[in-house]
């Protein structure tokens, strides 16, 4: 009487929730949105026509990784803080990368050679 | 044989050793122990860590720009072997490591170039301030011994003088 039950676990039941499952396991990691954010307008591809996605995948936020029904929640969704928290983020210095870890720890620019004579 | 870099800490990642964790855009993190994976997973910034190298390489705490570190990169393109070539360079590695090893003691010479003087203001201000928990105050007017000796500054005539003006 009064012993714990054995099959309820706290470090099990906090991962079970939608959003810490997604926000841990299922989110673009920092350095592929920033590398997405940096790129020139023009190379961006539009957003391929997904049925599977809400609103068929066409309201995208790429800050957030996250897709929206219409137009509207996706501009609702733009005035909430943590997408603010999360734009000014993207704006601050760039990700730490391996090239980074590399030069700390005192190696030199990498040698990629001459560059191959293209055909 | 190829010696990697953590991702997060950037010491030296040795065959068999570490673990390496792959991401769906084929991107590769190595670790070279569980408290750097832990750390990633996570979402530490290893800038903000303060026992990373990376951090110590923001806040200057190491060399981060010498012709040493030229000698060790990556090299993406196989080079033809040269055994002249070989013998040569397996005799200039250790030399090459003296020197850095040099050149990193002599910064860390510079950095802590302003520190006996910082230490010894900071133990002053620490006597001052805390003398009296050893002993009274009322009993350090009897007994000075465990204050440091006061400075005397002599008053010059000019001082007394504009004063005796200004009292006019």
């Amino acid at each position: 009487m009064g012993g714990k039950c054995p099959h309820r676990n706290v470090k099990k039941r906090r991962y079970s929730h939608k959003t810490a499952r997604r926000t841990k396991f299922e989110l673009k990691g920092d350095d592929m949105v920033y590398a997405q954010l940096n790129k020139p307008d023009q190379e961006r591809p539009p957003l391929p026509v997904d049925e599977d996605l809400p609103g068929m995948g066409q309201y995208y936020c790429l800050h957030c990784d996250r897709y929206f029904a219409n137009i509207t929640v996706r501009d609702e969704h733009f005035k909430t803080k943590r997408h603010k928290k999360r734009i000014k983020q993207m704006m601050g210095p760039a990700p730490h990368t391996q090239l980074d870890a590399d030069l700390a720890s005192g190696m030199g620019m990498p040698d990629n050679g001459p560059k191959l004579m293209s055909m | 044989m190829r010696l990697e870099k953590c991702w997060f800490c950037s010491s030296t990642v040795y065959p068999g050793h570490g673990i390496q964790f792959v991401r769906n855009d084929a991107k590769i993190f190595r670790f070279c122990r569980s408290k750097c994976h832990k750390n990633f997973k996570m979402k530490r910034n290893p800038r903000k860590v303060k026992w990373t190298k990376a951090y110590r390489r923001v806040h200057g705490k190491d060399m981060t720009q010498d012709s040493t570190f030229e000698f060790e990169r990556k090299r993406n393109r196989p080079e033809r072997y040269d055994r002249n070539l070989a013998e040569n360079v397996l005799k200039a590695i250790p030399k090459i490591d003296k020197i850095r090893v040099t050149r990193e003691e002599r910064h860390h010479k510079n950095r802590m170039k302003g520190k006996k003087e910082k230490l010894l203001k900071e133990a002053v201000k620490e006597l001052e301030q805390g003398i009296s928990l050893v002993k009274a105050p009322s009993v350090l007017q009897q007994d000075p011994s465990l204050t440091l000796p006061k400075i005397k500054v002599k008053v010059s005539q000019q001082q007394s003088e504009e004063n005796h003006a200004m009292e006019e």
